[in-house]
């Protein structure tokens, strides 16, 4: 499925590139505008978009990822989904408590104990801090505290 | 300056204290990325890319350098001790590396390992002297036609010897492409593709892109492996020693694995992994006893591993004599240098020659550590791989999430790396190689510009665009490799048909 998705994706990101190409100025050969060098892009991008889906849809198995077992998938997505997490909360809870509850909750599913995750999650977090914003002078977002 | 007057001057600035300390780390870290599989230097050099802001260029390069060709010594430790390969240019060193293992001479491949990748790093960086310059002196007679037809063959060439698809590859190209024309333009300072975003105006950054390809996708991958713990294969000091018959076996493929190392190198394309197919191969073809390959012939090591260090040393020459990255790896160290305002290019050696000659001069002293870390210290360096990998896993993904957002303390750049490192994790279930895309995303603006630039010198006239004689060279060339093969196979087919 993975192997069919993705070049269709493609494809349609490609579509809309190029919609959107079009509607920059275009100029002329010996004075190319902005959209000149876009449009080809796009119209290379949907060429090979479309020979990738075709192929994708001929002998899609050929290239099919091997399929994984749930508790494999469970580790994956779980560290998607705490990063997409982490990306959503360090605004609203700031650095120092997302760092920490990121590495807690990854490393308790990636398989380690919750005591050890727990731990490792504070000290990274601490340390992290410490070095990038403090020592660095990163301005991480420190939260409403 | 000459070469020698160079070297001389590249050697005061490598010696500063501050110099040498960023080789050290350089090195170090180059070297314990290489031991661990699943984190490859192009991640590990993206990740460390914010903490050279505030370096000098000189030093920034010293050290980001450290960590690519380090990472080619470190990777053959695995590969020998464990059949596990450090990574992707230490795959072939296991073939031969592991069953000297096997055969009680770990001690043996390792020491004739790390000899080879000094040797041919340091034949490398002869070759940057000599090849990078002279290169230089000739680039700076091109004009924007040229260097579009470099940018334009190299990315055909990219897409051929990138391995896999030619298809998939070029959809990655488009796809760099693409990415690297949101954003201002250059010329007229219109936006284009933003979607009203006022950060996405400064376009899509390629440490985040890169971090999320290399650095978030492979640990996705590891973390699909869960807890895991490698067996580590104890060396004694005293079992370093190779035999004198070993070390006779090894010269000429070290020299030859040099050469081919570095000449690949010069070639767009994944050099390091691609250098030691062929020095294996050459290796092969050499020897009066191919069918013993891969039951622990000293050659099958030396040659390959000679050959991914020489190219780390090629591939430095487009980027320093023409400012064209071909590679992940050396498009991080042009970002690098872009960062503190300098172009790489043929008037960076005359106009800032302690950058050149300064970078020239760490690697001779770079290749010098790697040989006292990979030797003495290979059994220190191998209790690395006791640190638990998931907590390691864990670690290098927190680095990545504030890595990206310190780089310009932008949410975006986060978002940029989670999108990207679930794409690239996506890509490496489908056995889709990423490197076409990162490298069109930064040679995608460059050849916009010089196009735009020849189209408008040329008066819209294409055929002049690609007649002019360089241009046209480079662009046949380019042609010859892509479409190339796939002729002589149709041609063979015709023939063998009645």
């Amino acid at each position: 499925m993975l192997a069919r998705a993705v070049p269709l994706v493609l494809l349609v990101a490609a579509a809309v590139y190029l919609t959107l190409a079009l509607r920059l100025p275009f100029g002329a050969a010996a004075r190319p505008g902005a959209g000149f060098y876009p449009v080809i892009v796009a119209v290379f991008a949907i060429v090979v978009a479309l020979a990738a889906t075709a192929s994708a849809f001929r002998g899609a198995q050929r290239a099919e990822a091997v399929a994984l077992d749930a508790a494999a998938r469970r580790r994956v997505v779980i560290s998607v989904v705490a990063l997409v997490a982490f990306c959503l909360g360090l605004p609203w809870v700031g650095y120092p408590v997302a760092a920490c509850v990121f590495v807690t909750v990854v490393l308790r599913y990636l398989g380690g104990r919750w005591t050890t995750a727990l731990f490792t999650g504070a000290l990274s977090s601490a340390g992290s801090y410490g070095l990038f914003a403090v020592l660095l002078d990163v301005p991480l977002p420190r939260g409403p505290w | 300056m000459g070469p020698l007057e160079g070297l001389a001057y590249g050697f005061s600035v490598a010696l500063l204290p501050s110099n040498l300390f960023a080789c050290f780390i350089g090195v170090l870290v180059g070297t314990i990325v290489g031991v661990l599989p699943g984190i490859g230097p192009v991640g590990a050099m993206a990740l460390l890319l914010p903490s050279t802001f505030a370096m000098h260029p000189a030093t920034a390069l010293i050290m980001l350098a450290g960590i690519y060709y380090g990472a080619m010594y470190g990777g053959s430790t695995t590969s020998i001790l464990l059949n596990v390969p450090g990574e992707a240019g230490s795959v072939v060193t296991l073939l031969d590396g592991y069953q000297m293992t096997r055969k009680g001479r770990a001690g043996a491949a390792l020491t004739i390992s790390a000899a080879g990748s000094f040797v041919a790093g340091t034949v490398g960086v002869v070759g940057i002297m000599l090849a990078a310059g002279w290169l230089a002196d000739v680039a700076i007679r091109f004009g924007p036609p040229e260097y579009f037809a470099i940018t334009l063959g190299g990315l055909l060439l990219l897409s051929r010897l990138s391995g896999g698809s030619i298809l998939h590859a070029f959809v990655m190209v488009a796809l760099g492409l693409a990415l690297g024309t949101v954003g201002m333009d250059s010329i007229s300072a219109l936006r284009r593709f933003t979607l009203g975003s006022v950060q996405l105006a400064q376009g899509i950054e390629l440490v985040p892109v890169i971090m999320g390809v290399y650095g978030v996708a492979e640990v996705l991958l590891l973390a699909e492996e869960g807890i895991a713990k490698a067996q580590i294969t104890s060396v004694k000091f005293r079992e370093l020693l190779p035999s004198p018959e070993e070390w006779r076996r090894s010269t000429m493929p070290i020299a030859r694995g040099s050469v081919v190392g570095f000449l690949t190198g010069l070639v767009p394309g994944p050099a390091a992994v691609l250098s030691t197919f062929i020095a294996y191969t050459v290796e092969k073809k050499m020897s009066k006893t191919p069918e013993k390959f891969g039951t622990g012939m000293i050659e099958g090591v030396a040659g390959p591993e000679a050959a991914n260090n020489g190219a780390t040393a090629g591939a430095m020459v487009p980027l320093l004599s023409l400012g064209i990255p071909f590679s992940p790896a050396t498009a991080i160290l042009l970002g690098a240098l872009v960062v503190h305002g300098l172009q790489p290019g043929p008037l960076m050696i005359s106009q800032r020659p302690e950058v050149f000659w300064g970078f020239v001069a760490s690697m001779y002293i770079g290749n010098v550590m790697l040989l006292i870390l990979n030797l003495p210290l290979v059994g220190v360096l191998v209790t690395v791989l006791r640190l638990p990998q998931h907590v390691l896993a864990t670690l290098v993904l927190l680095l990545c999430l504030v890595g990206a957002f310190s780089l310009s303390n932008s949410l975006l750049d986060l978002w940029v790396l989670v999108i990207f490192g679930v794409f690239g994790y996506a890509l490496r279930k489908l056995r889709v190689d990423p490197s076409p895309m990162v490298v069109a995303l930064v040679l995608g603006p460059m050849m916009e510009k010089t196009l735009r630039q020849a189209l408008f010198l040329t008066r819209g006239s294409v055929v002049d665009l690609v007649a002019r004689p360089l241009s046209a060279a480079i662009l046949l060339l380019a042609a010859v490799a892509l479409f190339g093969p796939p002729l002589v196979r149709l041609l063979r087919g015709r023939r063998e048909k009645p």
